[in-house]
């Protein structure tokens, strides 16, 4: 019978490789987080002192005096992004939906590269686009011009993992349904849709995040404001026009308050990651195994 | 009285007559529940059926048989009109359900899978969906709410698939749940919901173990007395256990077709003798 | 390309080969002995006996081979045809010795008009082997042939029971040993016929005598 062990010198050489491999991929992994933990250990360090529940709820003061908050630019990036799903929402499920299910379609085809175009395009040109068409009109900054261009980011980005999602459902369940006699619509939104639903769900609330954090769309849109908006059609705050505008000042406090405001917005995104992972992640981790 | 009975007789001369029972379906017609007549299919430019015409007695099992590649289960697809589905698929000539061409131009394609259903190779039933979700879904999908219907149409096609004493008590249960065995008879059940005049089956039993295919056979053999079934198999002593009348398919073309015992004792084609002899494919 | 089944289908025919010899040889000398009056009855009657357990073992084979390999078509023919010359080869060992009982029986013959028995002995020894060649050579053209030659036996057998029946017997002993001797003979050559139905049958699925 041969031997099943290797000679000493072989297995000691291997086994040192695999330790060097093993530390450098360790290593590289370690190089990856750094900046993240730098930076998050920035934010937290400079922002966490600045939080208060009076810092939620307050209008932004004039620099200098204390007592100013985030409340506006809160409400601001609230509505804001509220609007821009309302709106990114059923376009870009829609189109992810037609990508998906009717491929066959020259529509279809050239639609979907001009998304994937669409979705890689710099926001700071959707902001100008967005200017023209509707601050120009409207004659003002507004909230309404702000929600519009983070739908027109959104949008692309949902209407991709829609269509992402829905291409991981078995081709074989489709016919399943389809040999039952059920239409091919009845199909995708009986059983496609609610078999991708998890990947659908997972691609907006990632957008909901991605919208949250933009700035250059909303400077020239939404503008900004310390006060609160009274309408959709007036300047509003935002979390990240706050940090922006805050940040390049040369006043103390309201540099201050910018990493505040940053945290928060820090502390939302990662808020909205982990419900994703955890939430969906979980419940449909099983179904996902047997597909 | 077939002739493998015949020759149990023993070795004496006392038997008289013959008995023939190789009756050709082809000339049969009255009684063919479905019919192909020189059924063509393919992909893009390539041709894998070359004009198959067959044709399936009402209530009976039929199997089509033939080594990989041979377009048995194109075939099969084309019969409930499934294989149109694909991108790039062709298809041609005719398929008669109860003399009906069902690739007529103003034929709805949805009314032909509800007459015609199909149970696939690989279970598929609606991740999902809950067991009893899965086996109402036919009726579901098309709107049917009555509660009443579906929990009667529930019950009765899980038992028609054997399938009713093993998840009666966990109806709420993930279709995915079950057993590889299991969710296939789900499905077979989640077909005969729709109350379907014909049955395909696309190697229903190769994905499961020897325990979960005699239960599907068992279920065919059942299941036979109600629907017309075609079945495609790999298995040769699959199609000789449970089939009426077997196909042989090889390389797009029907070679022979005949009655199962006699195809697979005394087959006509030396093509077929050395196929089902294991001489090739 | 060597199936699974091959090993198995070689060893019963090998099995078939050592019985065919076997009833040959029994067959020749039963009706040899007849004719001479010599008594072989322990000879034949071992061979009788190798014969009967060979056709157990054959049987044994072929179920085997069934059973494991689940054969179809040729190969499924081919095994039901090793079932029944495997049992018709016993049987001609039986007959064989039969005949060479009746040797015993009635002790020396050499008064009788032994020409029937002759006649009728070499055309089953010719058939018994036709039968044999033609199985194992697949040769359904001499497999044919057997039948007319069945048919003149038992064209003379008919002949020699309507003789008796019509006339009076003048040495009951000769006719009572004589008639025996066809008897059997008539039953080998009806045996030799079934070997050649079953070369037809594994070749075409149909057996001529039963047309």
């Amino acid at each position: 019978m041969e031997k099943l062990k290797l000679p000493t010198g072989v297995a000691r050489r291997r086994r040192v490789v695999n330790l060097i491999f093993t530390a450098l991929v360790f290593l590289a992994v370690l190089l990856a987080m750094v900046p993240l933990i730098l930076i998050l250990g920035e934010v937290v360090a400079r922002g966490a002192p600045v939080i208060s529940w009076k810092f939620l709820t307050s209008l932004p003061t004039p620099p200098e005096i204390a007592g100013g908050g985030i409340a506006n630019a809160l409400l601001g990036t609230f509505t804001m992004v509220g609007i821009a799903t309302l709106i990114s929402v059923p376009l870009g499920v829609g189109a992810g939906i037609f990508f998906s299910e009717w491929p066959e379609s020259r529509l279809s085809f050239l639609s979907s590269f001009l998304n994937d175009v669409l979705a890689e395009f710099p926001s700071i040109v959707i902001g100008i686009f967005v200017y023209i068409v509707v601050v120009l009109t409207t004659k003002t900054f507004s909230a309404l011009a702000g929600a519009l261009a983070l739908a027109i980011i959104m949008t692309p980005i949902i209407a991709r993992t829609t269509e992402e999602s829905l291409k991981l459902v078995p081709r074989t369940l489709r016919e399943g349904s389809m040999a039952l006699g059920v239409s091919r619509a009845r199909t995708v939104t009986g059983v496609v849709i609610s078999t991708g639903r998890a990947g659908l769900a997972t691609g907006i609330l990632l957008a909901i995040a991605r919208a949250a954090g933009e700035t250059a769309p909303l400077i020239l849109t939404a503008l900004g404001s310390t006060y609160y908006a009274s309408g959709l059609m007036q300047p509003t705050a935002a979390l990240s026009l706050l940090i922006y505008t805050y940040a390049i000042s040369p006043f103390r406090d309201w540099q201050a308050d910018a990493w505040g405001a940053a945290l928060i917005l820090v502390l939302l995104m990662l808020a909205i990651n982990l419900l994703t992972k955890l939430t969906i992640g979980r419940k449909f981790a099983a179904v996902r195994a047997e597909i | 009285m077939t002739i493998m009975e015949m020759q149990k007789g023993g070795y004496g001369r006392q038997v008289e007559e013959k008995v023939e029972v190789d009756i050709s379906p082809e000339l049969d017609r009255g009684a063919a529940k479905l019919e192909t007549r020189n059924l063509k299919a393919g992909f893009g430019t390539s041709e894998v059926l070359k004009g198959i015409s067959l044709s399936f007695k009402e209530k009976s099992i039929t199997a089509i048989m033939g080594p990989s590649g041979c377009g048995k289960t194109t075939f099969i697809r084309c019969l409930n009109r499934i294989h149109e589905l694909t991108p790039g698929a062709t298809v041609s000539g005719e398929v008669l359900l109860d003399g009906e061409d069902i690739y007529a131009p103003n034929v709805d394609s949805v009314a032909v899978r509800r007459k015609i259903g199909m149970i696939f190779q690989k279970p598929n039933p609606f991740p999902m969906m809950s067991v009893y979700d899965n086996a109402a879904a036919g009726l579901k999908l098309n709107g049917v709410r009555d509660r009443k219907v579906l929990d009667e149409v529930v019950e009765r096609s899980l038992k028609m698939a054997f399938l009713w004493d093993e998840v009666k008590g966990e109806l709420k249960k993930s279709g995915a749940a079950l057993s590889g065995g299991q969710q296939q008879r789900l499905c077979i059940a989640r077909a005969l919901a729709v109350q379907p005049e014909v049955l395909l089956m696309d190697e229903p039993a190769s994905a499961l173990d020897p325990t979960a295919t005699a239960k599907i056979e068992e279920a065919m053999a059942e299941l036979k007395k109600d629907y017309t079934i075609v079945i495609v198999t790999h298995n040769l002593q699959q199609a000789a256990r449970v089939s009426d009348y077997t196909a042989f398919l090889y390389l797009g073309e029907l070679i022979e077709y005949g009655v199962t015992d006699r195809l697979f004792e005394n087959p006509r084609e030396q093509l077929t003798e050395r196929y089902i002899t294991g001489k090739f494919g | 390309m060597t199936r699974l089944i091959d090993p198995g289908l070689e060893r019963l025919r090998h099995m078939l080969r050592e019985m065919a010899t076997l009833s040959e040889q029994s067959v020749e000398t039963a009706i040899k002995a007849y004719t001479e009056s010599k008594p072989v009855t322990e000879e034949i009657f071992g061979w009788s006996e190798e014969l009967n357990i060979l056709h157990g073992q054959a049987s044994d084979l072929a179920v085997e081979l069934i059973a494991r390999y689940q054969p179809l078509a040729g190969d499924l023919r081919y095994i039901e045809s090793c079932f029944e010359i495997s049992y018709g080869f016993s049987r001609l060992g039986r007959y064989a010795y039969d005949v060479a009982q009746i040797i015993d029986a009635f002790g020396d013959l050499s008064g009788c008009d032994s020409g029937e028995v002759t006649r009728m002995g070499e055309k089953v020894k010719k058939m018994v082997h036709i039968g044999v060649e033609a199985f194992f050579n697949e040769d359904t053209t001499a497999a044919m042939g057997l039948l007319q030659m069945d048919d003149e036996v038992d064209d003379a057998y008919r002949k020699h029971i309507h003789r008796i029946a019509v006339n009076k017997i003048t040495n009951p002993r000769c006719t009572v040993a004589v008639t025996l001797a066809i008897r059997y003979l008539e039953r080998m050559a009806d045996h030799a016929c079934y070997i050649g139905d079953s070369v037809v049958y594994v070749a075409s699925g149909t057996r001529p005598s039963l047309r």
